[in-house]
């Protein structure tokens, strides 16, 4: 072979060999990343309250610097609850209000569940994420004479996390707005706690 | 030897690439003298710098594909879903964002005004119509990177609830460098591209966002630049 043509099919091998290392790269950035949603939402995983992430600016109080979103929206404040369902299902607990609220379920692969306040049953909206064995151990444990109003969500994945928003329609809704998204609780569902329920 | 051959490469490969110039013969030499072993280090090595390259280039700053086009606005209904494509998934996990999912919300952008002109911070515009049925929207104007410290926030957007509409509930926003009466969204900057955002909450357009009619979002018309 000239010199040339192997010049050329080693040119060609390269073009080859960045495809495959570009596919490869971009599909594993979600994974490897420390600046994605998920890895910043860890943090959240000790708290029994969503953890604000972009907080309304309110009067004289601008917007704190916690936001690491890149372009948020001015007038939706943001929380965040991250779960992991090994230690138990999780439960998302919110009292709707006045103000527009939705909860979505992220895992690592993007958002499978979400649901507005317009679901909430007599003002309350409970979701609880839970992984299959969770769910089928939760059917059986069930008290049939006991409706529960909870929105059971089956997770594939153990660690994602749960995104509250709420809508202050007018600037002086935003007080409320981040007050709402704070008053989201996030706890994990105890099994002992249920049986104690249920015996009881 | 590759430290001694390397420097060469660029030239050697923009050679063979382009026209046979005044570099040939010492291509041919180079070429030559190079062993096996210096052509896998070139092969490994444009391989590894071409594709992290490409790779950043197409994750960093906004989706590189994905959008649904509607009007000058292009909505992005799938960027949050589980069926959200790798290159998404990758430009959500840098930027560290969390986009809306679908039983949410819908966001719609807007780069470029009807005529196809790109927004520009000197320019005014005029931002008029409906908006695809939602229980609340939000639009938002953004330049692109740092917000200037020096310059007073105003005013970012407007809330479907905020907007003075016309009697038959049409609005008109303008967004404009100095002060207008009415629905004035001023500028966030003084120069440069700005980015238009339209998030609409609740709404049943988001599992569809292919069947909205250009005639059900706002249009984007400049009227006037500053020289």
């Amino acid at each position: 072979m000239s010199p040339r043509g192997r010049l050329v099919l080693a040119t060609l091998a390269g073009l080859v060999l960045a495809g495959l290392v570009h596919i490869a790269v971009v599909l594993a950035i979600p994974s490897l990343s420390e600046s994605d949603a998920l890895t910043k939402a860890r943090t959240s995983e000790t708290l029994d309250h969503a953890m604000p992430v972009y907080t309304l600016s309110t009067g004289i109080n601008p917007a704190p610097a916690e936001a690491w979103l890149p372009i948020p929206d001015p007038s939706v404040a943001v929380g965040i609850c991250a779960y992991n369902l090994a230690e138990g299902p999780m439960r998302v607990s919110a009292r709707t209000g006045a103000l527009m609220l939705s909860l979505a379920v992220h895992g690592r692969r993007g958002a499978f569940y979400a649901v507005t306040d317009q679901a909430a049953v007599r003002g309350a909206l409970d979701l609880v994420i839970l992984t299959r064995a969770q769910y089928d151990e939760a059917l059986a444990n069930e008290d049939e004479n006991d409706v529960s109003r909870d929105v059971r969500i089956v997770a594939t994945e153990r660690e994602g996390f749960v995104v509250v928003r709420v809508v202050a329609a007018l600037p002086s809704q935003r007080q409320a707005a981040n007050e709402a998204v704070q008053a989201v609780s996030c706890t994990i569902d105890s099994p002992t706690e249920d049986a104690a329920k249920s015996g009881g | 030897m590759s430290t001694t051959t390397k420097p060469a490469r660029p030239g050697a490969s923009l050679d063979v690439a382009g026209v046979a110039g005044r570099g040939s013969r010492a291509l041919r030499r180079f070429l030559r003298r190079t062993s096996t072993v210096g052509l896998v280090v070139y092969t490994l090595a444009l391989g590894a710098g071409l594709g992290l390259a490409t790779a950043d280039y197409a994750t960093r700053g906004g989706y590189p594909f994905g959008g649904v086009s509607v009007g000058s606005w292009t909505a992005w209904p799938r960027t949050g879903s589980l069926g959200a494509d790798p290159y998404a998934r990758a430009v959500n996990a840098r930027r560290g964002e969390i986009p809306l999912a679908v039983g949410e919300g819908l966001l719609l952008t807007a780069a470029q005004d009807d005529q196809g002109r790109a927004l520009d911070a000197s320019c005014t515009y005029r931002i008029a119509g409906v908006t695809p049925p939602a229980r609340a929207w939000t639009l938002t104007v953004a330049g692109r990177g740092k917000r200037d410290p020096e310059r007073p926030v105003l005013r970012e957007g407007f809330t479907s609830t905020e907007v003075l509409r016309e009697v038959d509930g049409r609005f008109a926003i303008l967004l404009a460098p100095d002060v207008r009466p009415g629905n004035w969204l001023p500028m966030p900057r003084a120069e440069g591209p700005v980015r238009l955002a339209l998030r609409l909450y609740d709404t049943p357009v988001a599992a569809s966002a292919g069947t909205v009619e250009r005639s059900a979002v706002p249009t984007i018309a400049r009227t006037g630049c500053a020289e």
